[in-house]
């Protein structure tokens, strides 16, 4: 979908540009300069204000990544779900450390509670959330995914 | 006796008494429970100044932590003149552990609707929004539809129920942010800005959202609502303790036989939330007490000799937060803990600040070292000096949650930490 297409369902008032920037932001994968000026003349807002905002929120992305991400939640009911043993298990399947930009096909981060402790642990892959993650099962999750 | 018992468990459920009994679907089951009594009663009976001193007689205190009586909002919102203002409902929850407004607005979303539309009468706006984290699909998902069927049936929209008040809901959806729970980053997110907290005063119930009035009220708190007008502050204020009413969701998780949501009087102990067969019922099979964290990542840690604490809102020596408990047993490992804590705030430190900018990062940086055992000869000094930073010199109180499980971890723990360098 073309961007125009898209920020034309938004009337041009504040509380609409989180919600375009994060529309644009899935549609796309990310945000380029070209959208983030077209939001910007959109909402006649300098295009500064459009990328501090846009970059302050870890899901929106302003750079073009191809990297598959994966993210463990390391929240303390996680952890005490055994989370640390699922992230080994990852670091030892992709050959890759966490929190380290190394592996050049993937990364793995840890992240911030998701509200499903009661499910956890929690994984994501790409957008995609994964929950009840143990270490024997994560190796079937990640090969079903890629 | 036994009915005495019978009586006392009824009212205690105010928060969760249409759970599983409801369907959140459709307006229709949760008006036949009693629903929208409240607000008709409002509408019919009542004055906005008598909804304000009716909520500070009951005594409610903001459940989303801080624990400030909610009428002070609402009695200074409603005191400043303006045409235009804001009642916004928090359900941003982020905190590590809690999902208690998840399933509140999974399980019974018109209970805040009507709680929001009673606030915004008291306070005369005619314009709310109920901000969402971002990861919350299905909640979003349940309360559009409420908020769809809740205009059909009239309790929204243009001449509510007849009268001449006026009251719109929009959904807000965060982006996956634990500062923009702070009611001032909240409202820089609304506003399209970069969602960092604000300097207070002015407070946002003088100026807010678009520098208008707001009240920034917790889920939590708003589900409180229909009860406390329909069956009057009184009976709410018997229910708990004397200055901290009511009664409160905890988040039972980790080590506990029965993991979940339970609701308890304020002023219950942590013993009893942990052993009591009706709450968590014990540790599991196996496992030895160890600490409790109350409150999430930012919470406090106790030990075992602390557990008859009551847990209560206003000054206490265990802050209980948003109500989550962390069982932790003794097969786990601390630094992993420090290493979570540290993560978790270098992450969602919000970099308006430079002590919390900083200190979580090199907080972090300090915790991996203890955790893989190559800690420098100065680091336990550094340590020190970053957590009293963290500690005092913070624009928003999340620098001193960064600092707080880790003072806790040093203070008891602190031998088993340095030592293994």
């Amino acid at each position: 979908m073309s961007i125009q297409k898209i920020l034309i369902q938004y009337e041009p008032v504040p509380e609409n540009v989180l919600r375009a920037v994060k529309d644009v932001n899935r549609h796309n994968g990310y945000l380029s300069e070209n959208d983030c000026e077209e939001i910007a003349k959109y909402f006649s807002w300098p295009l500064a204000r459009i990328y501090s905002l846009a970059s302050f929120f870890d899901e929106i992305r302003i750079k073009k990544d191809r990297k598959i991400i994966i993210k463990v939640c390391s929240g303390g009911p996680c952890l005490m779900e055994k989370s640390q043993a699922v992230t080994r298990q990852i670091e030892m399947l992709l050959k890759l450390e966490a929190e380290n930009d190394g592996s050049p096909k993937y990364k793995l981060e840890l992240m911030s509670c998701k509200g499903l402790c009661d499910r956890g642990p929690i994984v994501m892959i790409g957008d995609q959330i994964f929950e009840k993650v143990n270490p024997e099962n994560i190796d079937d999750i990640i090969k079903d995914y890629l | 006796m036994i009915l005495l018992k019978i009586i006392s468990k009824r009212f205690m459920q105010i928060l969760t008494k249409n759970w599983d009994k409801i369907d959140p679907f459709h307006i229709d089951t949760y008006a036949r429970s009693g629903g929208y009594e409240a607000l008709r009663k409002v509408i019919r009976e009542m004055t906005p100044e008598s909804v304000v001193k009716e909520i500070k007689i009951s005594g409610l205190q903001g459940r989303g932590g801080a624990g400030c009586p909610t009428a002070l909002k609402w009695e200074s919102a409603a005191k400043t003149k303006a045409q235009d203002k804001y009642f916004i409902c928090n359900l941003d929850e982020s905190e590590p552990g809690v999902y208690k407004d998840r399933t509140i607005a999974e399980k019974s979303p018109h209970q805040i609707i009507e709680g929001m539309i009673i606030g915004a009468y008291a306070i005369g706006a005619k314009k709310g929004f109920i901000y969402i984290n971002g990861h919350y699909e299905k909640s979003a998902e349940i309360l559009t539809v409420a908020i769809k069927q809740a205009l059909e049936k009239e309790f929204l929209g243009k001449g509510i129920m007849g009268s001449s008040f006026d009251f719109e809901i929009e959904i807000f959806r965060g982006s996956g942010a634990y500062i923009c729970g702070e009611e001032t980053a909240l409202i820089n997110t609304i506003e399209g800005k970069r969602g960092e907290p604000r300097l207070k005063p002015p407070y946002p119930v003088n100026s807010g959202l678009f520098g208008k009035p707001t009240v920034v009220n917790n889920t939590e708190t708003l589900v409180n609502i229909p009860f406390i007008i329909s069956r009057g502050a009184k009976i709410f204020s018997g229910i708990g303790m004397k200055n901290s009413p009511g009664t409160k969701l905890f988040l039972l998780e980790g080590a506990v036989k029965s993991k979940g949501i339970f609701e308890a009087p304020l002023g219950t102990s942590v013993q009893e939330l942990i052993y009591n067969s009706i709450y968590g019922g014990g540790l599991e099979e196996g496992k030895e007490f160890w600490f409790a964290q109350i409150g999430g990542a930012s919470g406090r840690l106790m030990t075992a000799g602390n557990l008859d604490q009551l847990l209560v809102y206003g000054p206490a020596e265990y802050p209980l937060g948003c109500g989550s408990i962390l069982v932790v047993d003794k097969s786990m490992d601390l630094k992993d803990f420090l290493v979570s804590w540290s993560g978790f705030f270098h992450r969602e430190s919000c970099g308006k600040c430079v002590p919390c900018r900083e200190g979580t990062f090199r907080l972090h940086e300090i915790a991996k070292r203890i955790r893989n055992n190559d800690l420098l000869p100065d680091d336990q000094e550094r340590l020190e000096d970053i957590l009293w930073t963290l500690g005092n010199t913070t624009f928003c109180p999340l620098g001193n949650f960064a600092a707080t499980a880790w003072k806790d971890a040093i203070r008891i723990f602190g031998d088993k930490i340095f030592k293994a360098a």
